[in-house]
């Protein structure tokens, strides 16, 4: 851990992103297979598995995995896929339980054992979800509502004096296809990112003043550090699932938004 | 190579928001794979199942429903029936009583049409012994009173015919004053 | 959609659609009316158009939400 050298210096140093973030090969020479890399890896088997071990054979009376995982299947129907698909919903859970589910392990993996990284608190890995999802939008709004159309409902949206669109149109265009596509990756990096980071600052407050150099004054401050890491890691749970549950409802307001018109 | 990708890879770390090429691509297997597996092959047996759950529950309700509609209809019918019968019973039991009391007033009728021949036979049988009685009577009285009157008058009668016309003359005479004393 | 096609879950999806749109317009309303502003400053070396600007476009998104989801 490139993280433990600050603990060289007698003074305690809070860690910096580029100590929290950045990491070498597992493997001298494999360049591109880093911690990430990996945990992005055990994500997906894992994730197949649980849904393979839930839903390869499901019985019409559940038992076991499949109670579990249906209760993931019909958060995600209900709170996510239905409120803006309709009765479309049912077509497009696939991909928004997958969003879901990965996401949401992405994310756990800040908090499990060892592991301690959150996935998505590298740009890389929900951006290109935000980009699969930016592209299917636009697929979708184009083949439901014509290239012209797509456009003009969203660039025109009804109801306005007709001069204001030449002002509110950029804004639009602007809003829905750039910034939009942007803040749904952003977001939840940047919720990742900021998690990891006073994570680990409280994490590296307890192990310095309670290891490192314990004083009878620096070990209050220790205990403090371990308290807020533990209160913390909590608050993290309950920020990574929500951030997954956003980030799958997003995609799913995208694609509801796609399939018809705004009124 | 090797190098480059090194430099990259520490120059990249300093700015969070340039993603690592490495890890797009990496990103867009780990999602296609999931998306493949979960979405594509595991989404729609978990909907199948689920569709066939609500199927088995309402269809559990449908058959409940129909079970109890028809044992209500059961239940209707037999009810008819009872009633039909108890309304059968009642028709026949009038039919009988009808009948009973028509039986009655024909053995009624029979028995006093059989009285009353009874009774004409015995007043024709009356009649009939009475006229018998009366002829016999009167060829005994014819002989009675000859003797008698032949005793008492001394008066022989030997003569047949004149003593029957005397008789008879003399039944006439009684037979008009017994008619004249009737009326 | 037309008015007795609307279900039920389309005002919770109305008000999410609103909730998640205000900072997408707000930010493209700043970055257009301010970047032009921008340029106009750097064009005529100014510099009071990047502010006017920046508040115009705060202005606009604001109004343009308020169009489409407040009412």
């Amino acid at each position: 851990m490139s993280a433990l050298t600050v603990l060289a210096d007698d003074q305690f140093k809070a860690p910096s992103p580029d100590e929290l973030f950045t990491f070498t090969p597992i493997i001298p020479g494999v360049d591109w297979f880093t911690k990430p890399v990996l945990l992005a890896l055990l994500s997906s088997v894992v994730v197949i598995g649980f849904c393979w071990a839930a839903f390869a054979n499901p019985k019409v009376v559940p038992r076991g995995v499949q109670n579990v995982a249906e209760y993931g299947y019909m958060f995600v129907r209900d709170q996510v896929a239905r409120p803006f698909l309709g009765k479309d919903a049912d077509r497009w859970m696939g991909l928004l339980l997958t969003l879901f589910f990965l996401v949401f392990l992405w994310n756990i993996m800040g908090v499990i054992p060892i592991l301690q990284f959150p996935v998505a608190s590298h740009i890389a890995f929900p951006a290109v979800l935000a980009i699969s999802i930016y592209v299917l939008k636009v697929y979708l709004g184009v083949k439901h509502q014509g290239a012209v159309g797509y456009f003009k409902n969203m660039m025109f949206p009804p109801g306005l004096p007709k001069p204001i669109y030449i002002l509110l149109s950029p804004i639009e265009f602007l809003s829905n296809m750039i910034i939009a596509p942007f803040t749904h990756a952003v977001r939840l990096f940047a919720n990742m990112f900021a998690g990891h980071m006073l994570l680990a600052f409280f994490s590296m407050v307890g192990f310095w003043f309670l290891f490192e150099k314990l004083t009878p004054l620096g070990a209050t401050v220790g205990v403090i550090g371990v308290v807020m890491t533990i209160i913390f890691t909590a608050f993290e749970i309950f920020i990574q699932f929500l951030q997954a549950f956003l980030f799958a409802m997003l995609a799913s307001m995208y694609i509801g938004g796609a399939l018809h018109a705004e009124h | 190579m090797t190098m480059a990708a090194t430099i990259l890879a520490a120059e990249e770390g300093s700015n969070p928001l340039i993603p690592h090429t490495f890890e797009l691509v990496v990103g867009i297997f780990s999602f296609f794979v999931v998306l493949f597996f979960v979405g594509r092959l595991l989404v729609p047996r978990i909907q199948k199942t689920l569709a066939e759950r609500t199927d088995a529950i309402e269809g559990g309700i449908k058959r409940a429903e129909e079970a109890q509609a028809e044992a209500l209809n059961l239940q209707k019918q037999y009810r008819d029936q009872l009633a039909e019968a108890r309304h059968e019973a009642a028709r026949l039991r009038e039919e009988a009583r009808e009948q009973a009391a028509q039986i009655r007033a024909e053995l009624r009728e029979d028995a006093q049409a059989e009285a009353r021949r009874l009774v004409e036979a015995a007043h024709a049988q009356i009649e009939a012994d009475r006229q018998a009685a009366f002829a016999q009577l009167r060829t005994e009285i014819g002989r009675l009173s000859t003797d008698l009157a032949s005793r008492i008058v001394g008066e022989s009668l030997e003569d047949e015919a004149r003593q029957s016309r005397v008789v008879d003359r003399f039944l006439d005479e009684l037979e008009s004053s017994d008619a004249q004393a009737v009326r | 959609m037309s008015e007795q096609e609307r279900r039920p879950e389309d005002d919770g999806q109305d008000f999410a659609n609103a909730a998640w749109s205000i900072p997408s317009y707000l930010l493209a309303g700043m970055a257009i009316y301010g970047g032009g502003g921008w340029l106009l400053d750097r064009w005529l070396d100014t510099s009071a158009f990047f502010p006017i600007g920046v508040v115009l476009g705060i202005v606009l998104s604001v109004y343009l939400v308020y169009r489409k989801y407040g009412r």
